[in-house]
């Protein structure tokens, strides 16, 4: 095992948690019982790392075999880094009917056209996702294993989630997931978060959803506390009102974990009071963002309990409805 | 223009009702389960709003209401402004020992000090109390409803001797005339 591979090693090793490292070296099955059974967790991590460093020098073990486990690890554990959701748009004819095999030649085949020096690594997930991991090099260096990018796909459906991608090779896998999935181009879905399962239910519409209806009636409590009966809210409707706006617009239940929306405006400043900005002609160009561990969960309360009026602004609605967090504003619309 | 009047309807027996008027729907249920909770001589009635004008439907089932209480969370200037729109619907009978206005987060910090001089003018230019709460504890919530329910019983004509008039001349907010020159000294 030469150098590279052991630092490679040694930064994975730092990065699992402890607590997780018995269940991913399980799962990696690349060491054999009793080398596993050998390994003391009890040890601090660099210990550990050493003993484990040894027994994949007495195995064999290659660069793949470490991505491997790395690409093991994200797996399990995907929300950490920022990931994008892009939508594959003009499908063709056959792009429904695209099966895992067919799609994992042509993207492999794609790639290393584009770029001779690439590390693919392709594994479908129990619950119907393709995850794909790439170490780019370039025409004179080996893959550099250490910035991996990830790609989640679902097949059948046209909307593919990246992280770990830089703007450099961006137009590479572009056109390589697009021919190999057979659809005419990818746009950008302009939607970003650290929780894979949220960008994913958002742009799949997989949370629980609130539909408007033409008698309404009161959202039901799955707990409903007993009321006293001396007590008695005189607007009560309202209340009502409100909650079901809130959750038509952002839906019901436990929300997809979103942690930003921006809004980047290119609209003419409009005050009157201000005489010196007023009137100009450039527009007042303006970044306005909403940050919190829970946006959605946030902007819900924020309508329910009558913070924001309703209806529910389009400008927020959207989120969810169109399934971005990254808006321009221009004057003509979003 | 859809006034809350005070004496429109029949006192019941042995009953008071209070309405808890706040912005933000919080305290006001904390609030209104204590009180419920602590007396047990009289029967109370609490109504819950946001705001006044009160909706119409409920006109017929109303009480009469004893006593309003304007909550207003000092951490927040809407909901000031919105008890000051609020006041606008209440018939000036009222204003006679039968308001009251209750701050929450008065310690604060980082409360602007010129809104709690704010309310207070306009609380001494109603000839109204002032109260001032604690709402994070139930400690808090325990010694509000205590107060609430000693004006309450006396403006709903309970306690002999006393009216709620007599009651506000004692109580009322009295703003000092140097207030716009606080000095901590």
């Amino acid at each position: 095992m030469d150098d590279s591979t052991k630092h490679i090693l040694q930064r994975l090793m730092r990065r699992i948690p402890s607590q997780m490292l018995q269940t991913m070296l399980g799962k990696w099955a690349h060491l054999s019982r009793e080398d596993l059974h050998s390994l003391d967790f009890t040890q601090p991590k660099w210990v550990l790392t050493e003993h484990l460093l040894a027994l994949c020098e007495e195995n064999g073990l290659r660069v793949k075999h470490i991505t491997e486990l790395e690409m093991i690890y994200i797996i399990e554990n995907p929300n950490q880094g920022m990931w994008h959701g892009f939508q594959l748009l003009d499908a063709e004819e056959d792009a429904p009917s695209i099966e895992l095999t067919q799609f994992k030649e042509q993207f492999k085949a794609n790639l290393t056209e584009l770029i001779s020096h690439v590390s693919i690594k392709i594994k479908k997930h129990t619950d119907e996702a393709i995850w794909i991991r790439v170490a780019w090099g370039d025409n004179f260096t080996k893959p550099y294993h250490l910035k991996p990018t990830y790609v989640v796909h679902h097949l059948q459906t046209p909307y593919v989630f990246v992280t770990g991608l830089t703007s450099k090779y961006k137009p590479l896998l572009n056109q390589a997931l697009v021919l190999a999935t057979r659809y005419g181009s990818m746009k950008d879905a302009h939607l970003s978060g650290r929780n894979l399962t949220a960008i994913r239910d958002l742009l799949m519409r997989q949370y629980q959803q609130v539909f408007p209806t033409k008698n309404p009636k009161p959202l039901q409590e799955k707990n409903p506390v007993p009321r006293n009966p001396n007590i008695e809210k005189e607007q009560a409707e309202n209340t009502e009102n409100r909650l079901q706006m809130a959750c038509e617009a952002f839906g019901d239940g436990t929300l997809p974990q979103l942690q930003k929306a921006v809004y980047k405006l290119e609209t003419k400043f409009r005050d009157n009071s201000n005489k010196t900005l007023t009137g100009r002609e450039e527009p007042f160009r303006g970044v306005v963002e909403f940050a919190s561990t829970n946006l959605l969960e946030s902007l819900r309360h924020c309508v329910s309990s009558g913070m924001a009026s309703t209806p529910v602004t389009p400008l927020l609605s959207s989120i969810t409805q169109k399934g971005r967090n990254y808006f321009v504003i221009t004057d003509k619309g979003v | 223009m859809s006034l809350l009047k005070p004496f429109s309807k029949l006192p019941g027996l042995n009953t008071a009702n209070i309405l808890l008027v706040e912005n933000e729907e919080q305290f006001q249920q904390k609030l209104a389960d204590t009180v419920v909770l602590q007396e047990k001589t009289v029967n109370v009635n609490v109504r819950l709003a946001r705001s006044l004008p009160l909706p119409m439907e409920n006109e017929e089932s109303r009480p009469r209401i004893d006593l309003v209480v304007f909550i207003i969370h000092l951490t927040s200037e809407l909901s000031f402004q919105s008890a000051e729109t609020s006041l606008k619907y209440l018939d000036p009978g009222y204003f006679q020992g039968k308001v009251c206005f209750l701050v929450t987060s008065a310690r604060n910090v980082s409360v602007p000090p010129e809104r709690l001089v704010s309310v207070r003018k306009l609380a001494a230019s109603l000839h109204c109390p002032l109260l001032c709460a604690e709402d994070q504890t139930t400690e808090g919530v325990t010694t509000a409803a205590h107060r609430l329910l000693a004006i309450l019983k006396v403006a709903a004509g309970l306690v002999p001797m006393a009216t709620g008039l007599y009651l506000s001349t004692l109580t009322r907010c009295t703003v000092p005339s140097d207030i716009d020159q606080q000095n901590f000294e």
